[in-house]
């Protein structure tokens, strides 16, 4: 089975290492949607539908909180599971993150396991080995 | 002010090294020396407990390998605007986890971090720390400032 993602950061260099660490993870990823912000995000999910939403939570025009405010909103979109990955490391903001329905996190600076291990929790991939073409011990990525 | 600063000093240090070694596979070490023809540097500015700016500086090869290696790009695929994006990238992450490790019970709020060429004034103040390290890709400087509160 695979999987559309949407990746959700105003940093072009941390989507791009976002989305390279998801498909040397072995991750199937069919689609793999950007955006530069909250509001980029909801018009990326008018248009497709993704499976998993990985979110930075400060951005400009509509951050991360707004978001996930947002999603709640909507009958379809509020069971869209959201990990957010951020610099932000205060308890009482990840706690207001997952009041709004965030499923897990990722503190930045990550490793790749990092990420691999939030997809597994929260989507549940690889339950049964299935990581795609490349399943197997992938634990060492090399850039 | 001393004692904070002295605090910050110290969870700077392993902030910076955390975040070159997992983001951009850099190892740096303490400068013995100050290094000062750094070419570009990335800024925030942040408030709660604490208030006051950061600025990190990088020598050209250092920025160079620093977004080769997060993009994996070749030298010659390097645009300024990864260079820029990766660098304020930077600043956000070890000062985002600066604070984390300073009082993760307190909220702490950061600017949208700048980028600048050809930094100026690299002068101390009474309130102001600056760290330098080394590593084989280059030199990194901070500058630390804290408002008077």
């Amino acid at each position: 089975m695979s999987f559309n993602v949407l990746i959700v950061d105003d940093s072009k260099s941390m989507r791009g290492v976002i989305k390279k660490i998801i498909s040397i993870s072995g991750f199937k990823m069919d689609q793999c949607f950007e955006a530069g912000n909250g509001r980029e995000a909801l018009n990326v999910l008018a248009d497709d539908w993704v499976d998993v939403i990985m979110s930075d939570i400060n951005m400009p025009e509509m951050n991360g909180f707004e978001l996930l405010e947002e999603l709640r909103k909507d009958d379809l979109l509020k069971n869209v599971p959201v990990i957010v990955i951020t610099t932000e490391s205060s308890e009482e903001r990840m706690q207001y993150a997952l009041n709004l329905g965030a499923k897990g996190f990722i503190k930045k600076p990550f490793l790749p396991e990092d990420v691999k291990r939030i997809l597994h929790e929260v989507i549940g991939v690889g339950d049964d080995g299935d990581y795609g073409e490349d399943s197997g011990d992938n634990d060492d990525f090399d850039f | 002010m001393m004692e904070t600063m002295e605090k910050i000093r110290e969870i700077m240090t392993i902030s910076i090294f955390e975040v070159f070694e997992k983001m951009f596979y850099i190892f740096l070490e303490p400068s013995d020396g100050m290094y000062d023809d750094y070419a570009v540097e990335a800024d925030i500015v942040f408030d709660g407990p604490v208030s006051g700016s950061a600025r990190i500086l990088f020598s050209l090869d250092m920025a160079n390998a620093m977004v080769q290696n997060m993009l994996g790009l070749e030298d010659d695929e390097i645009t300024e605007q990864d260079t820029e994006d990766c660098l304020k990238e930077a600043v956000n992450m070890v000062c985002g986890n600066l604070f984390g490790k300073l009082d993760s019970t307190k909220v702490f709020n950061l600017s949208v971090p700048t980028f600048t060429r050809q930094p100026e004034s690299l002068e101390m103040g009474e309130t102001t720390h600056r760290m330098d390290f080394d590593s084989d890709d280059g030199k990194v400087g901070v500058i630390v400032a804290l408002s008077h509160q």
